[in-house]
């Protein structure tokens, strides 16, 4: 469904992505892992149209993701990392989930009965129905990243690209973002891609793991990949890693970060 | 009897001009109203100064060339607009301090083309803070014109504007053609606050881009609340600042303004 070919990023004469190349099939869940800078949120912009290669390709269903889009309102959901949303405009939760329909003189009137329903219906997905009446900047963290995930799925969006879904939001409530983001790819054939620094729980759920540093240093299943390595390969050398078993891919693994104890 | 002929032809001639003031200041502070949600909320509301200074350089241009209409303000605003929108757009440096430039700019220009044109002999100081008898009944035309096109781009992309305003990405990805809508934005802004120069007053003008959405934000928490409590108290400001002006005899964008502070500083209260 979506292929990338040999994506080249070049800002300020510095490589921010070198020869990227992947497939993704429809209705396959993939995460997106690797350290801070390493080209994650440039690469998904790329993969739904919002910047563009220096160098190379990229293709939704065969034509350019600009193209894509055009299908219909909301055919690509994206939440896009934290820190650039708006939260501090006086919009409740039921108006966020709606944010994206656009309609001329929207001001004037109020939402259907059956936009509300659907809005309510993916808050419920994502255990937030009971904040519907709230207004966003007086949730949490965790709390607003749900409403996000609502307000993807409002549009029933073929592909769902997810910055950073799980910041803020707790371990627990994790796992069930994991579960709810799998059961879309196996029920309703959505096509899941992932940024996410979880490089722990994520395993169990993704069908594949794409480790990035500028260039993709591994694009596979989880259980093909061999995990001290390549977290040392993506991270760098100073990193150690604590880890139960070379290809063990069920398991929690802690990464410690030596690069500032010498 | 002459006399109370008169006088009577003055009342009516004065209550003309509070009347048309009033309407012209009304159907100006409704469409800023909705603008200055956006403004506010996008943190731009400083573009606002820059817009309405520019507007000085284009009335000192008029003024060399013997040409008092609203053309030559018009384009200084509508170009400094364009100006401004492309640096906030492009970023990577401090928009503020473009926009004092651009301030600064126009402000020297038309000092120093007023001085070229062996001294101005209009009111200056109704330029900078308002002046109800400059407000001519031939405003009120192009006025209606401009708040029935502003109303309809602001009421038709409403859901539109709201969407960038959340997340310029969002917007693009829905097939929203941000970059127009946002230069379109800038104009309509700066015809808006070309024609409430004149009322208002350059120094003033950006009371309205600001002060009614954080009135708003005091009374209420919903965007349709925020907006909807502007528009009233900048009705109220404008209606009861011309009336008020006429009476103790004050420039009548101080008084507009002086009204609309005391509003602020009472939703403060109404918020605790
Ligand atoms: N507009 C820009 N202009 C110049 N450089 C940029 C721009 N946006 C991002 N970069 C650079 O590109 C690199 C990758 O940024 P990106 O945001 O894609 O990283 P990331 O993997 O998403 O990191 P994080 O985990 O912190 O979100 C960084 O070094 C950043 O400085
Ligand atoms: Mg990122």
């Amino acid at each position: 469904m979506i292929r990338a070919q040999n994506i080249t990023l070049v800002r300020n004469n510095k490589k921010i992505l070198e020869d990227v190349g992947f497939d993704v099939k429809k209705g396959e869940f993939v995460a997106i892992i690797g350290p801070n800078g390493a080209g994650k949120t440039t690469l998904v912009k790329i993969v739904i149209g919002l910047l563009k290669p220096t160098d190379g390709t990229i293709k939704i269903n065969g034509v350019e993701p600009e193209e894509f889009i055009k299908k219909r309102n909301g055919v690509i959901g994206y939440l896009p990392q934290k820190a650039i949303v708006n939260w501090s405009m006086p919009l409740k939760v039921l108006d966020v989930v709606l944010i994206e329909k656009l309609s001329p003189f929207s001001f004037f009137r109020k939402y259907s009965k059956e936009d509300v329903e659907r809005a309510e219906y993916w808050l419920e997905v994502f255990g937030i129905k009971n904040r519907v009446n709230a207004y966003i900047r007086d949730l949490s963290g965790g709390e607003q990243q749900r409403v996000s995930l609502a307000r993807c799925m409002f549009n029933e969006p073929e592909i769902l690209v997810l910055d950073e879904p799980n910041t803020a939001v707790d371990a627990v409530y994790n796992v069930k973002i994991y579960e709810t983001l799998r059961k879309l790819c196996d029920n309703r054939d959505i096509t899941v891609i992932m940024v996410t620094h979880d490089i722990g729980a994520v395993t169990m759920y993704v069908d594949k793991v794409m480790c990035l540093n500028i260039k993709l240093h591994c694009h596979s299943s989880p259980s093909a990949i061999n995990y001290s390595e390549m977290l040392k390969r993506v991270y760098g050398n100073n990193i150690n890693i604590v880890i139960h078993g070379e290809k063990c891919n069920n398991c929690i693994f802690g990464v410690r970060d030596d690069r500032n104890t010498h | 009897m002459g006399k109370s002929v008169i006088t009577a032809f003055l009342v009516l001639e004065m209550t003309e001009i509070l009347i048309n003031a009033t309407l012209i200041g009304i159907l100006i502070a409704i469409p800023l109203s909705f603008l200055s949600y956006f403004v506010v909320m996008r943190k731009m509301t400083f573009a606002g100064v820059g817009i309405a200074h520019a507007s000085f350089g284009g009335i000192a241009l008029g003024f060399l060339l013997g040409c008092e209409s609203f053309i030559f303000p018009l384009v200084f605003c509508v170009v400094s607009s364009l100006f401004i929108g492309f640096l906030y757009k492009k970023g990577g440096f401090s928009e503020d301090s473009v926009i004092d430039v651009v301030f600064v700019f126009s402000m020297a220009f038309g000092i120093f083309i007023l001085s070229l044109s062996n001294g101005y002999s209009g009111n200056v100081l109704g330029l900078l803070f308002g002046d109800i008898l400059s407000v001519n009944k031939d405003y009120i035309v192009p006025v209606i014109g401009i708040f029935l096109l502003s109303m309809f781009f602001i009421s038709y992309f409403f859901s539109h504007l709201n969407l960038i305003t959340y997340n310029e990405d969002l917007a693009r990805i829905n097939g929203v053609r941000v970059d127009l809508l946002y230069y379109f934005f800038w104009i309509v802004l700066s015809v808006l606050i070309v024609f409430s120069i004149r009322l208002i007053g350059i120094v003033l003008v950006n009371a309205f881009l600001v002060l009614p959405t954080l009135v708003g934000l005091n009374v209420s928490k919903n965007f349709k609340g925020v907006i909807g409590v502007g528009i009233l108290s900048s009705i109220i400001s404008v209606a009861g600042g011309v009336i008020l002006s006429y009476y103790v005899n004050t420039p009548t964008g101080a008084t507009i303004v002086l009204l609309f502070f005391a509003f602020w500083i009472l939703s403060f209260i109404f918020k605790i």
